[in-house]
């Protein structure tokens, strides 16, 4: 058996290095070759270092990010899928590519983000040592069923676990994890103090609403966004549970919120980022990062790659954000609706297989709330879809424009000047961030 | 004014895949023709519900989770649900919505739900929660006489038996179980599918058939101006195209 998993990693080294000088990037392809070969070669690796893992439905892709920086940043020399490439042929495909002919994983500490559903699959071959689990949203329900089974995959695997949880005390999805194992005294929450756009009711679709313990409906004191909030079941008591990270003083305006009594700048306006941001403190606290690089990678880094990236052009701005559920996209909403210019939308729909072939979520996406947008435009494979739901929102049909090619849609979109919004989810938004570019680019050179 | 009188029941525990999408569309072709809609909810515990008073009762769906959650409300509104029926209120059932009006649901736990009974059909889940019929779904189905693609998305581990009435045949998709001919239930005054997408925004058709029952159901005649729907046609079309081209 060994010599056979000794083989096999040979074999996936030698893919790795052929996709290599054909300049293709190696993407999943190799694990997928490899785990169809041989499913145990994820447990041949060898990593001695601590691994951390994120996980969650939204945010998973930044906070990895940010925990990443704030470890290299302390001189540590980090591995991380920084892309994304989040299931066990990523993970594989990663390792095939950075270890010895042994398969010796060299590093002081690796920081991956892993897909809700490989969670088990992964660490039941890999030593975890700190798990961050940011939410569970209704998301690609088509791929991966209902939430529920994703949160009992998790729990499943946390049942055995011992090592550090970090956990969203703000989402009773996340909050119940806590409950997985008793004996595991290192599990942590981080919450966020309400902000001012907090609500009674509950605003956008949520998961969240019975008590995942007794089945009694979840009393809140408030909503942050979606189904995050105060929370307590008033007949077991779930939800009061000791705080770890509180993040308090929230400042969207200012950009920035403190954390101990220290305050700290962040770099964008919006509730779910500050969400992001308090896993990251919570990371950055339980490994004793310095304050300093804590401070600075909450005030400077960016991840941008379609995450409120910012773009320019003559006298247009363009925001562009992936939103690959509803939970997602309504964020993108607050964040214009908290802008008082004329601005324009557009939003970019696919339905590959990536995406979960199936678009009804944009359903439970909260248009009627549009202020001052003046113009729609949607694009990509299921551009009419999204433009129907935005008619029936009650938004006036003669200011949308459907433009199912993307360059044609990005053309138009910048045939006006002024502030522009872009939506796209999960294989558009790469797209869409070329098509900007090519269009800036192009647009220059004049 | 004429005002159709919708009761939303369960609302907020079957609103999976945006079916909460087909009140708004209903809303919004309605008030197109000068029709007014008012939306009610029922939902655990909501006591006193008058469900004969009202047009048209929705239900959507749901997670198994919920639709335990709320089985016992609904058996305890069974007689006037059945009153409500015999009536002629229009009934819009959606997957879990379609489920819970048959004799019995088993669920992907091997859990049985009691049904209310009103229509003849059970329906049984795989134990192996991997074995749902997911996919795109195209279905054809008599509105007034006449033949109509219904296109929409189906979702669902259960596998739904003795539908003696269906709602369609099944031209693209599984349907009622695994590679089926037969899709949903259907009967005068009542449509239970396993379509979402939301149903509604993608056959507008379907959405002014009930919106006609409804609203001509005291007698009146209603005139039901054909509306725009450039968008929904193009809609409909790019799958038409696509689904034909994999077949």
């Amino acid at each position: 058996m060994r010599l056979y998993n000794f083989l096999t990693l040979q074999f996936g080294k030698l893919i790795v290095k052929a996709l290599q000088l054909l300049h293709k990037g190696a993407g999943n392809l190799p694990g997928l070759i490899l785990l169809g070969i041989n499913k145990n070669i994820l447990g041949y690796f060898k990593v001695d270092c601590p691994i951390i893992a994120v996980t969650g439905t939204n945010g998973k892709t930044s906070v990895t990010n940010f925990v990443n920086r704030l470890f290299e940043q302390s001189g540590k020399n980090v591995i991380t899928n920084k892309q994304g490439n989040n299931l066990d042929t990523g993970i594989v495909s990663l390792f095939l590519k950075l270890c010895s002919p042994t398969g010796k994983i060299h590093a002081d500490c690796l920081v991956l983000e892993i897909d809700e559903s490989h969670v088990p699959v992964i660490f039941k071959k890999l030593k975890l040592e700190t798990l961050i689990v940011l939410n569970f949203f209704r998301d690609q329900l088509d791929r991966n069923g209902e939430v529920e089974t994703l949160i009992l995959k998790v729990k499943s695997f946390l049942e055995t676990f011992q090592g550090n949880v970090i956990l969203n005390a703000d989402d009773p999805n996340v909050a119940r994890l806590g409950l997985a194992n008793p004996d595991n005294k290192n599990v942590k929450y981080f919450s966020v103090e309400k902000y001012k756009y907090a609500t009674d009711k509950i605003h956008e679709v949520g998961e969240g609403k019975f008590c995942p313990v007794c089945g009694e409906p979840l009393e809140y004191e408030y909503y942050q966004y979606s189904h995050i909030g105060l929370f307590k079941c008033p007949k077991c008591g779930f939800g009061d549970n000791e705080i770890y990270l509180k993040v308090e003083n929230v400042d969207l305006e200012k950009r920035r919120f403190t954390v101990d009594g220290r305050e700290y700048d962040i770099n964008n306006p919006s509730i779910y980022y500050v969400y992001n941001m308090a896993a990251v403190c919570a990371a950055a606290k339980l490994y004793n990062i310095d304050d300093d690089i804590l401070r600075d990678t909450l005030e400077r880094f960016e991840v941008n790659n379609g995450r409120m990236e910012k773009f320019s052009i003559g006298k247009s701005n363009a925001v562009i954000n992936l939103a690959k559920n509803p939970v997602g996209a309504n964020m993108t909403i607050r964040v214009m609706n908290e802008s008082d210019h004329e601005k324009e939308l557009m939003f970019v729909l696919n339905d590959n297989l990536a995406d979960g072939y199936d678009v009804s979520w944009i359903w439970d996406i909260n248009f009627e709330v549009f202020k001052d947008v003046t113009r729609v435009i949607t694009s990509g494979r299921r551009a009419y879809d999204i433009a129907i739901r935005i008619k029936t929102s009650g938004y006036d049909a003669s200011k949308i424009e459907v433009c199912p090619d993307l360059d044609e849609a990005v053309e138009n979109l910048f045939s006006t000047e002024g502030e522009k919004f872009i939506i796209a989810n999960y294989t558009s938004v790469q797209p869409t961030r070329t098509a900007v570019i090519n269009y800036i680019d192009k647009n220059k050179e004049e | 004014m004429k005002t159709i009188r919708i009761l939303h029941m369960y609302s907020d525990m079957l609103d999976l895949y945006g079916d909460n999408g087909n009140i708004e569309v209903l809303s919004y072709r309605a008030k197109a023709r000068g029709i007014e809609t008012a939306v009610e909810h029922h939902s655990v515990g909501t006591k006193d519900t008058d469900f004969s008073s009202y047009d048209l009762i929705y239900l959507g769906g749901g997670a198994d989770f919920e639709q335990q959650l709320l089985a016992e409300d609904l058996q305890s509104c069974r007689d006037e649900i059945m009153k409500a029926f015999n009536n002629g209120t229009f009934f819009l059932l959606i997957c879990g919505g379609y489920q819970l009006m048959g004799e019995y649901y088993k669920d992907s736990n091997g859990e049985v739900i009691d049904g209310l009974g009103m229509f003849p059909y059970h329906t049984e889940a795989s134990l192996n929660k991997n074995k749902r019929c997911i996919g795109n779904i195209i279905i054809e189905a008599e509105l007034n006489g006449e033949m109509s693609k219904i296109i929409g998305f189906e979702n669902h581990g259960g596998q739904t038996s003795q539908t003696d009435k269906p709602f369609g045949r099944v031209v693209y998709g599984n349907g009622n179980r695994f590679g089926s001919e037969d899709e949903g239930y259907f009967d005068k005054n009542i449509i239970a599918t396993y379509l979402h997408g939301p149903l509604l925004s993608k056959n507008p058709k379907l959405a002014d058939h009930i919106i006609r029952y409804c609203a001509e159901r005291d007698g009146n005649s209603v005139e039901m101006t054909p509306l725009d729907d450039t968008l929904e046609e193009k809609a409909r079309e790019v799958l038409f195209r696509r689904l034909d081209a994999r077949r």
